[in-house]
């Protein structure tokens, strides 16, 4: 595994817990390099052929693929195997926070940096987040177990740097790389006064954005009170400038036209279709005139073949992105139109995942994340 | 704060409902396998971590395996290990891979990433 950089915040895991995580990287890039493949020859050599027998005709749609792909021993075996080395991430990394916690805690309090935290216990997890742990992440984004608790975050930071395999990036900031890069493409002069990102987590991109735009005032939102406050110490621990509040993105508290953009990082998947309609509105309300609206969210199913839109779903069916099947074939343009964005201002842009240091199993020309871009 | 109260438990189980695969059982089974399989290799971490700093310094402290540090070479060398390891117990599923690619269809299909 590349090594992650470790900030002063980092849960570092000891010798045997670095091993176990080492494992579980190495195991998952082995599913993805060596075992996944198989499953398009299994396809193509028997489950199709099968199909055509009984049925006369190719599979019409994922759907119809899931059905005769979930009987097929070597899929299951994948399947059941990745399924595995999904709760191993996070058993991998739990040991670490659970031994350092006290120690986290009292250096969250101890450190000197720029922002600020406003945790607001009245704000009720929604039903998208609470009726299953997103990601099989025990306890999820929300969980406090202990006063002030920023254990979540904490595991959380670790858990999807193994999660990608290292594809966001050294410092777990890749998307946020991603849509910097691209909003200054789109947008090379445009003057940025106040941001805000929406479904922050820990903050991992809204703190690489503080770090390279020093003249914008930086909000960050989100719902989980542990990752807020691991986000506001991580952003202290790494130079970062962002003021975290927890909020929902659908209803928050700031003022109509309060910013000149509006990010959020695979954070549409992770809610519902209702949802999304309020939080279309809500980044209409609190742009200015002129402000964009940049959501980067995970692929859709248009153009993708029976085969592959099975394949990307199974994220859904086996690790509880349950709301990322709504979000699949949604159609985002009428979402931002209802909410009162021009429909000659709004685009979907397929964003192709390099940076500079091209370090990312995802760096491949043909995976993009769609990005829904909306000018006020 | 928790340093004056017991310890904190985090939550290990994922709350949601878990897929079946095989049957109950055999699921657990895999998870079992699975999970020796990556004990197996952290301890052939740890004895790899012992043997370095034996031949280092001809003697050694518990306290040292603790505190050793993965230099960059060790850690491609660990990790070109795990791989064939992980080839290597996971050999009956390359075997179905390549009896299926030697069936022909599916061979020149493009594959994704």
């Amino acid at each position: 595994m590349i090594p992650q950089n470790m900030h002063s915040m980092f849960a570092r895991p000891n010798h045997d817990e670095a091993s176990r995580q080492n494992f579980v990287n190495d195991f998952r890039v082995h599913l993805a390099s060596k075992v996944f493949p198989g499953t398009f020859p299994a396809y193509f050599s028997r489950v199709l052929p099968a199909f055509i027998k009984t049925q006369g005709r190719e599979p019409k749609d994922r759907h119809e693929v899931r059905k005769v792909m979930t009987k097929d021993p070597y899929y299951q075996l994948w399947s059941a195997m990745q399924r595995s080395s999904q709760e191993m991430i996070w058993d991998s990394v739990i040991d670490s926070v659970e031994r350092q916690l006290p120690d986290l805690l009292k250096k969250a309090k101890d450190l000197k940096g720029k922002g600020s935290l406003t945790i607001n216990p009245d704000v009720k997890v929604p039903k998208y987040h609470d009726a299953a742990d997103i990601h099989l992440q025990p306890g999820a984004y929300h969980t406090d177990t202990t006063e002030d608790d920023l254990a979540a975050g904490a595991v959380y930071d670790r858990g999807t740097y193994i999660y990608s395999m290292g594809g966001l990036g050294k410092e777990n900031d890749g998307l946020g790389r991603i849509t910097r890069e691209f909003f200054r493409r789109q947008f090379p002069d445009k003057k940025i006064e106040r941001v805000l990102d929406m479904g922050c987590t820990i903050g991992g991109s809204v703190t690489y954005w503080s770090t390279k735009e020093p003249g914008t005032e930086f909000h960050a939102i989100d719902v989980g009170a542990p990752c807020l406050r691991y986000g506001h110490a991580r952003a202290k621990a790494v130079g970062g400038n962002v003021h975290f509040s927890q909020q929902n993105a659908e209803k928050t508290n700031f003022p109509d036209a309060s910013f000149d953009l509006i990010t959020s990082h695979i954070l549409l998947h992770e809610t519902s279709v209702q949802a999304i309609d309020s939080i279309f509105k809500e980044c209409y309300r609190l742009l200015k005139p002129g402000g964009v609206m940049l959501h980067l969210d995970l692929p859709q199913v248009f153009g993708q073949n029976p085969l592959e839109g099975f394949l990307w779903e199974w994220e859904i069916y086996n690790n509880n992105e349950h709301f990322y099947g709504q979000l699949r074939e949604l159609d985002t343009a009428s979402v931002a139109a209802k909410a009162g964005f021009d429909p000659a201002k709004f685009k979907i842009h397929q964003v192709a995942s390099t940076w500079e240091d091209g370090q990312t199993p995802y760096s491949n020309e043909n995976f993009t994340f769609p990005v829904y871009l909306a000018v006020k | 704060m928790a340093d004056d109260k017991k310890p904190v438990k985090l939550p290990r189980t994922a709350k949601g409902k878990k897929p079946i695969y095989f049957d109950s059982t055999t699921d657990k089974l895999l998870s079992m396998v699975l999970t020796l399989m990556g004990e197996l290799s952290v301890m052939r971490d740890r004895l790899d971590t012992v043997e370095r700093l034996a031949e280092k310094k001809g003697v050694f402290k518990l306290d040292d395996i603790e505190n050793y540090e993965l230099s960059e070479d060790v850690n491609k060398i660990r990790g070109e290990r795990r791989a064939a390891y992980i080839a290597r117990v996971l050999k009956s599923v390359q075997d179905e891979l390549d009896a299926l690619q030697q069936q022909g269809d599916g061979m020149n299909v493009d594959l994704p990433q």
